[in-house]
């Protein structure tokens, strides 16, 4: 392809960077048609960003808006961050998907439909009067009506396909098309359909081959596509890279901390969406030493993996919101245990069931504060699909060094989304290894040798572990109060009250590192007046709206939190040097009014909890209306404004504990 | 550590412990009852049954009264005076019947005045 | 097989004793302690290879006083934590003590989970029919019509019948004992001990200050009595009771069901723990809830049956049997792609 570059094509247009959306019903292979045109971008060097969406019921009724499933793609020459906010190309494969999806198509956006499956009873279904394809409704874009169903079912002609079989097909030969309109080869996705179908009847993969060069030649051959595309590969460091998605990368984070660590990796789980892929995940890696369980239920899940901290294991939990819920009284017991444990949070919309495949960040409060009792934990967020191998790496490692559990959280859209993620160095990994006790550490109350396991380190405050078949170090340990040093039950006031402090201080002492501003225009104070600060997933969002604020030539500052406990220590004095500190969030204003609580500051706050991302253009506008305030000497942004300039958000003070919204 | 009967019990063998024992280990000699320290489970029933405050665990038993830790041991482990076989454990008080005799140490026991 | 310590001298109850136990004088968890300290010498298994972890109630506080390995946990979940222990250390025994409230209760499903997947676990369920730790409310245990203080016109809930839901759970070890039979207690401790897999042991027994028995008293002779008991279950044995063995368990040929009546009567049954269906052991377990007094002890149901932990660590072992996978393959994958140096 490089090649082809240097010479370029005449019918070749080449692009910084396009958004693809596939559409169709939740039948018709969307996130396999979409996670194969991401993986073939990123083999040829772009930097690719996804955002899929589906619908929460496996099978919604076929052919209405309620069961439509996408995958939206946004591949670049440049480092990008979010999968885009408006398709330049959507491919709808059915009246219900165009009808979902039309409206965020850009205007005089490519718009690819499948004409076979338009017809009356489909339309209807997908709530139409009248054939949009005929009626002039899609005259602001450019549209090819394509045979899809039709040219697919010829292609695979005389391959002994049944014709609903045949019919399935459809998909590969939108991806075929798409790949030509792009460029890209297809090579990869020919390897990957060979593995996939391998023990499937040979008339499957022969028929899925065949629609997807089919789809390719048809682009070639075809007048209508007189024109294809090319984005040219993204600049990326030097290194080897690998298409992946946030919960991969956290098994692989987890896998990799395990295998750091010297330790086996025992993971107790119970299926929960949209957590279930980490469990699917770790589940093939027997041979590395990773010993995943399906429990019971949420409760049995975290039961066993402390059993399994206990047993020695490098222990791990993954759950989302629901789950969470049902797990904190094991987590009060493993705090109180003070074992180490990793425990996933891949939060949905909640709450109860809410919306379980959508994205949402609203348990923040939950992971810091809900539980009974004193019971403080480290927490930290993943901020991309392929920081989840930090992230899930960083949190093993405290885990360990502190034996606390310690909360990572993911999000439904980092969780299904997938960037290009440089392949670290095995060699280069710290090493994350501890020692057990072997001997007796104190002397028990008959004079003789005995273990304390409640006599600390005194820098971490981490107490010694001896597991089970440790010859002489026989012991207890319980949900009950434990004495200092000895561990013996004691209900004595003043030595709870020390506990009660020690496991506080024990958290609070973790050095985190300091929190990083990126503004160009200065350091904290002496540059941008406005600070936008957030955590988690909203990363991508926020840091592509920074860019095309100062690509307008006005000045904005940008940090974002990975540890939310303990919080960097040079958090509150980085607020306080900017006039107004910003925190867009999916969630109505949690970290905002931790920012209060914890640094005295008075945060705007912009949140949604719409389930999908922020749009970078709609923060965009936002940030850039409060830079122009603030460089006016006011910045009051009111609800009304945000709608005004196309936001979808709220905005205010932390709407938690807080007077409503200004 | 089983619980042991010690010198007030002597010529008083009340007997509120008998009911009270879950596993029926204290058995009756001439003078005194007895608690098997094999069977005792240290519970603890007994102790609190007892109208006089004769029966403590043998850790906690007064320095004046230890021989009766060891004689509460050796009703069971040496031949009684009349027997040819040591008690044992018989597993149960009740299908035991009274024992009727002492060890030669409760037998020869007089109370300091 | 006895245990001895490192430098071979045998271990004795003493050695398994950590601290004073703090329940009410005359309640029967003494008795199961001083069972359990004097049993685990005699095993063959090195002390620290004991895992004791119990859930929340009276009978939980065990493992305070066994100087072995233990967790007191949170309340029903002893099971689960304890799988996590057990299939992930094959060499360690481990053992969960439970009551009928926390296994029955808040419990039950990581109950009926442990036995399906026959994880190996040795389950002490002490069961006094009643909520001590919180004074005194009725458990599932307790029959119906029970005055409590939860329950002052008498409790309304059907009581489980632990050892039918074991069965029903496919339990393949299922045995009763009693706290005040020493040698039968040590027994059935023993027997479990030896099962592979899970080993469910419902011990009876005695709340002195929330569930005092009262034994009902009958002149009647033409029916078994309190008095005639306990029924002993004997593999190969007739099941036989009563002081002159006058009364016995009889088949009824016409429906099958069990049931009790004179020795001399036809279909005395005899005792087969190792019956490859579980019916007989069900029909047995439920003599309990026409004859609570009279509740059969033994073991009910013993048969082999893979343990979870075996086949979960067989199958670890096949998936490293090419040594571990290499990490730097996994993280690469074959779907990477090398961005050079640019110059």
């Amino acid at each position: 392809m490089t090649t082809e570059l240097e010479q370029p094509d005449p019918r070749v247009r080449r692009l910084k960077g396009v958004v693809i959306r596939f559409a169709g019903d939740s039948g018709d292979g969307m996130q396999l048609t979409g996670d194969r045109f991401g993986a073939q971008a990123a083999e040829a060097g772009n930097d690719v960003a996804t955002l899929p969406d589906f619908p929460a019921e496996i099978r919604a009724p076929a052919g209405t808006v309620g069961g439509v499933s996408s995958y939206q793609l946004h591949v670049a020459d440049h480092d990008i961050t979010t999968p885009g906010d408006q398709p330049d190309v959507l491919v709808a494969m059915n009246p219900a998907a165009l009808k979902a999806t039309l409206k965020d198509l850009r205007p005089g956006g490519v718009l690819i439909v499948d004409s076979g499956a338009f017809n009356v009873r489909a339309l209807e279904k997908a709530g139409y009067d009248s054939d949009p394809l005929t009626d002039g409704s899609l005259s602001n874009y450019i549209l090819h009506a394509v045979d899809l169903t039709g040219l697919a079912v010829g292609a695979t002609e005389g391959l002994g396909l049944k014709r609903k079989d045949a019919a399935r097909t459809k998909n590969m030969f939108a991806l075929g098309l798409v790949s030509w309109m792009f460029n890209q080869p297809i090579e990869s996705t020919v390897a990957y359909l060979e593995k996939r179908f391998a023990k499937k009847p040979p008339e499957i993969l022969a028929g899925n081959l065949a629609s997807l060069r089919a789809g390719v030649d048809y682009g070639d051959t075809t007048e209508a596509f007189a024109v294809s595309y090319e984005v040219k590969p993204a600049p990326l460091p030097p290194g080897t890279y690998r298409h992946m998605r946030g919960n991969r990368a956290i098994a692989f984070g987890l896998v990799a901390a395990a295998h750091q660590a010297g330790m086996p990796l025992f993971l107790g789980a119970y299926p929960i969406t949209p957590a279930t892929d980490v469990l699917h995940e770790l589940s093939k890696l027997i041979s590395h030493d990773v010993r995943s369980y399906q429990a019971e239920d949420e409760i049995a899940a975290i039961g066993a993996a402390i059993g399994g901290a206990f047993a020695g294991m490098l222990a791990v939990t993954v759950t989302s919101g629901p789950g969470m819920a049902l797990k904190s009284e094991a987590i009060g017991l493993a705090i109180s245990l003070e074992l180490p444990l990793v425990i996933v949070n891949v939060q949905r919309g909640g709450p109860s069931t809410g919306l379980p495949t959508k994205t949402e960040q609203s348990d923040l409060l939950q992971s810091l504060y809900g539980r009974h009792g004193e019971a403080p934990l480290p927490v930290l967020a993943a901020q991309s699909p392929a920081d989840c191998f930090n992230a899930a790496f960083e949190a093993a490692q405290i885990a360990l060094e502190r034996r606390t559990p310690v909360i990572l959280l993911s999000d439904s859209y980092i969780a299904n989304g997938s960037e290009p993620w440089k392949v670290p160095d095995v060699s280069e990994l710290p090493d994350l290894g501890i020692e057990f006790a072997t001997e007796p550490n104190g002397v028990g109350k008959d004079g003789k040798p005995a273990f304390h396991p409640y006599k600390r380190d005194p820098r971490t405050l981490a107490r010694p572990l001896a597991i089970p078949g440790t010859p002489g170090l026989e012991h207890r340990i319980g949900g009950l109060e434990k004495a200092d040093g000895s561990g013996e039950i004691s209900h004595d006031a003043d030595n709870h009250d020390l506990m009660v402090r020690t496991r506080q201080n024990k958290v609070d002492g973790i050095e985190v590192p300091p929190l990083e501003v990126d503004d160009p225009s200065g350091p904290p104070g002496f540059g941008s007046k406005l600070l936008v600060i957030g955590w988690g997933s909203t990363y991508g969002p926020i840091g592509a709206a920074c860019r095309l604020v100062r690509q307008q030539g006005l000045a904005i500052a940008q940090a974002h939190l990975r540890y939310l406990n303990p919080l960097p220590a040079n958090l509150a004095s980085i607020l306080a040097a900017y006039d107004t500190v910003l925190v867009p969030e999916m969630n109505l204003g949690q970290l905002g009014g931790l920012l209060r609580m914890h640094c005295q500051i008075e945060p705007v706050g912009y949140t949604q909890t719409r389930g999908l991302p922020f749009r970078a253009v709609e923060l965009a506008a936002v940030f850039t209306r409060l830079v122009n305030d603030l460089e006016d000497g006011a910045a009051a942004l009111s609800t009304e404004d945000i709608k005004a300039i196309g936001g979808t958000g709220k905005v205010g003070r932390s709407e938690l504990g807080s007077e409503k919204n200004k | 550590m089983p619980y042991v009967v010690t010198s007030p019990c002597i010529d008083v063998k009340d007997g509120a412990c008998l009911d009270e024992c879950p596993v029926d280990a204290i058995y009756e000699g001439a003078r005194k009852l007895y608690i098997n320290p094999n069977e005792c489970t240290e519970c603890g029933a007994c102790a609190s049954a007892c109208p006089i405050g004769a029966i403590m665990l043998d850790l906690e038993v007064p320095k004046p009264e230890r021989p009766f830790v060891k004689t509460d041991k050796e009703f069971f482990s040496k031949a009684l005076p009349g027997r040819d076989e040591p008690l044992g454990d018989p597993g149960g008080a009740k299908a035991a019947g009274k024992i009727g005799v002492d060890t030669p140490f409760v037998a020869e026991f007089q109370a300091a005045e | 097989m006895t245990s001895a310590d490192a430098g071979g001298k045998q271990l004795t109850a003493k050695d398994f004793s950590a601290g004073e136990a703090r329940w009410c004088p005359g309640c029967g968890d003494h008795a199961i302690l001083n069972n359990m300290r004097n049993l685990m010498p005699t095993l063959g298994i090195p002390r620290e290879n004991f895992v004791v972890i119990s859930g929340i109630g009276c009978s939980s506080r065990l493992p305070y006083y066994l100087d072995t390995y233990g967790m007191h946990s949170i309340h029903g979940r002893a099971p689960s934590i304890a799988t996590g222990v057990s299939i992930n250390r094959p060499d360690l025994s481990v053992w969960v003590v439970t009551g009928d409230g926390d296994a029955l209760s808040i419990g039950g499903n990581h109950l009926i989970h442990a036995l399906r997947r026959n994880v190996n676990l040795k389950i002490l369920l002490f069961n006094n029919q009643i909520y001590g730790l919180t004074k005194g409310q009725f458990s599932p245990a307790t029959k119906p019509g029970t005055i409590t203080p939860s329950s002052p016109f008498g409790s309304l809930d059907h009581s489980f019948n632990p050892l039918a839901l074991a069965l029903g759970a496919e339990a393949s070890f299922v045995a009763r004992t009693v706290d005040t039979d020493r040698k039968h207690m040590m027994e059935i401790l023993a027997a479990a001990a030896a099962h592979n897999g899970s080993a469910l042991v419902e011990i009876r027994q005695n709340c002195p200050t929330f569930n005092h028995g009262e034994r009902a008293v009958t002149a009647d002779t033409s029916v078994p009595t309190p008095a005639d008991g306990p029924i002993r279950l004997e593999a190969g044995s007739p099941i036989l009771f009563g002081a002159d063995s006058q009364w016995a368990v009889l088949r009824d040929a016409e429906t099958g069901d069990l049931k009790l009546g004179r020795s001399t009567e036809k279909g005395v049954v005899v005792h087969n723990p190792r019956s490859t269906s579980p019916t007989y052991a069900y029909a047995l377990a439920r003599i309990a809830d026409t004859e609570p007094e009279l509740a059969p002890i033994g073991v009910y149901r013993a048969v082999e049956r893979p343990s979870f932990d075996n086949q979960y660590q067989d199958r670890l072992a096949d998936a490293r049997a090419g040594g571990r996978g290499d990490l730097q393959d996994l993280l690469t994958g074959n779907d990477s792609w090398t961005v050079p140096a640019r110059s």
